[in-house]
């Protein structure tokens, strides 16, 4: 039983510490993916008086006219006593960003378009924008910390089951060392339990993230973002085998090496 | 007959008391050696130190070509396979069965499994423990693990047998049978040094005493 136990200890926080470092992963990836979403649907207008192929706003990433076109026809219909073609029809520009302003960097933009003479007006979705900048840092933020905590859940675990191995082996250990045995013959039963705890934990870890990633509302709520995203299954496992063959051999190696 | 041990000056300290005050001796190859003293006179502290477990404070003790005072982890481990110690606590290893634990110095060797299992049973069969070969240490007698400590210490053809009261706490048939294991494996040429508070009555072969009375070791024969 309480070997059982002590098995199970050091599962559960390599499976805990994995399924952090996948899921963080992931919600990176999704966030990244939607945050650039955002940004290819997000755009300021700016009125000109004159043509505009440059701004020396390093936000910006491209400038590109509006066809108003449909609009001035529009007009046209609507107002047939005025003439059209004596008038000055100023030049409409849809500024793409690079990435999403936060609210301040949106006002700085604006203010740095605003010195400009030949830009009339500055057009922001600026209410829009703010909620969906909040709640995408809100949440980049909140996922940010919940992964921690779990990953630092994880490691406490490994630490008690360092003092569980001590316990267990350090006598078996000394006798071994009184008869001169080399470092890996010490640690040889060690190694084999941490390599047998990685691998069980590996496969439920694997197992879980497929339950997770095939799920019906894990679908949901990437086609309800409207973003591209697919998990690499095999760069996530290489790591996950990486990760929990490095904490495990780790771990033992202290052990081994910790021994009174 | 050539040195096997030769300490010069030697000073042993243990939590700040010196144990053993610049003393010399020597145990030669094929020696069968009682160090005596009374309890807390140092013979354990000896008997780890020449086992590489505790450090010489002062001076310079040699084990064959191994100098004691000078000793990195490998040579320590290089030296303790060609030991077998034998402890009071016995020291086998309680989720090993009897067999495995005989086995333990050969399988440090790097010796074949099946092969160290064979020897092991033999060795066994010696120390009058074969039926008892897949029982657990906590299932045997006092004198019956340490029967299987000797068992252990004697299996890899060991240089020297280091024991630290082997035959404490042990009731007459098991003492003698111990002692009897440690003459046969002294009459194969392996040399012998027993720690103990006396020498056993009766005890009828040629042997050296180091007695070690207030830190300073005199050899008497």
């Amino acid at each position: 039983m309480s070997s059982l136990k002590s098995h199970l200890t050091l599962i559960l926080a390599l499976i805990s510490i994995m399924l952090s470092i996948f899921l963080f992963r992931i919600f990176s990836n999704i966030m990244n993916l939607y945050q650039k979403n955002i940004v290819n649907n997000y755009s300021i207008v700016i009125v000109s008086t004159k043509p505009v192929t440059s701004l020396d706003i390093s936000q910006i990433e491209s400038i590109k006219p509006v066809n108003i076109n449909f609009e001035i026809k529009k007009l046209k219909e609507k107002y047939k006593n005025i003439d059209f073609s004596n008038l000055q029809i100023p030049f409409f520009y849809r500024l793409k960003l690079k990435t999403l302003p936060s609210p301040s960097e949106l006002q700085e933009i604006k203010e740095k378009l605003k010195n400009y003479d030949f830009i009339k007006k500055v057009m922001t979705k600026s209410s829009s924008q703010t909620k969906i900048y909040n709640l995408l840092m809100l949440l980049k933020t909140t996922s940010k910390v919940f992964m921690f905590l779990i990953a630092v859940l994880g490691f406490l675990l490994i630490l008690k089951q360092l003092e569980v191995w001590k316990l267990l082996h350090s006598e078996r250990m000394y006798i071994m060392e009184l008869f001169g045995a080399p470092f890996w013959f010490k640690g040889a039963s060690l190694f084999k339990t941490a390599f047998l705890d990685s691998i069980i934990s590996l496969i439920i870890t694997v197992g879980l993230i497929f339950f997770i990633t095939d799920s019906i509302l894990f679908k949901n709520i990437i086609s309800e973002l409207n973003i591209n995203f697919k998990v690499n299954y095999i760069n996530e496992i290489i790591l996950l085998v990486i990760t929990s063959f490095l904490i495990s051999f780790i771990s033992s190696i202290i052990v081994v090496i910790g021994k009174k | 007959m050539a040195k096997l041990v030769l300490a010069k000056n030697i000073t042993i300290t243990y939590d700040d008391t010196q144990i053993i005050k610049s003393s010399s001796f020597s145990i030669n190859s094929g020696d069968f050696v009682f160090l005596t003293g009374v309890s807390g006179s140092g013979k354990t502290t000896l008997i780890k130190t020449l086992y590489a477990e505790h450090k010489l404070q002062n001076g310079e003790m040699y084990i064959g070509e191994f100098n004691l005072s000078k000793m990195n982890k490998s040579q320590t481990s290089m030296l303790r396979k060609h030991l077998g110690i034998v402890f009071q606590d016995f020291k086998l290893i309680p989720e090993w069965n009897i067999l495995k634990n005989v086995m333990l110095p050969l399988l440090i060797t790097g010796i074949d499994k099946s092969q160290a299992e064979k020897l092991a049973m033999q060795y066994l069969g010696k120390v009058k423990l074969s039926h008892k070969a897949d029982k657990f240490p906590p299932e045997l007698s006092g004198g019956e693990q340490q029967r299987a400590a000797i068992a252990r210490a004697t299996i890899h053809n060991p240089v020297m047998i280091l024991a630290d009261e082997p035959i404490s706490g042990l009731d007459d048939y098991s003492a003698s049978l111990v002692m009897d294991l440690f003459i046969r494996a002294n009459k194969l040429g392996i040399t012998v040094i027993i720690a103990s508070h006396s020498i056993p009555q009766n005890f009828d072969i040629l042997f050296k005493q180091l007695h070690i009375e207030k830190g300073k070791i005199y050899e008497l024969s």
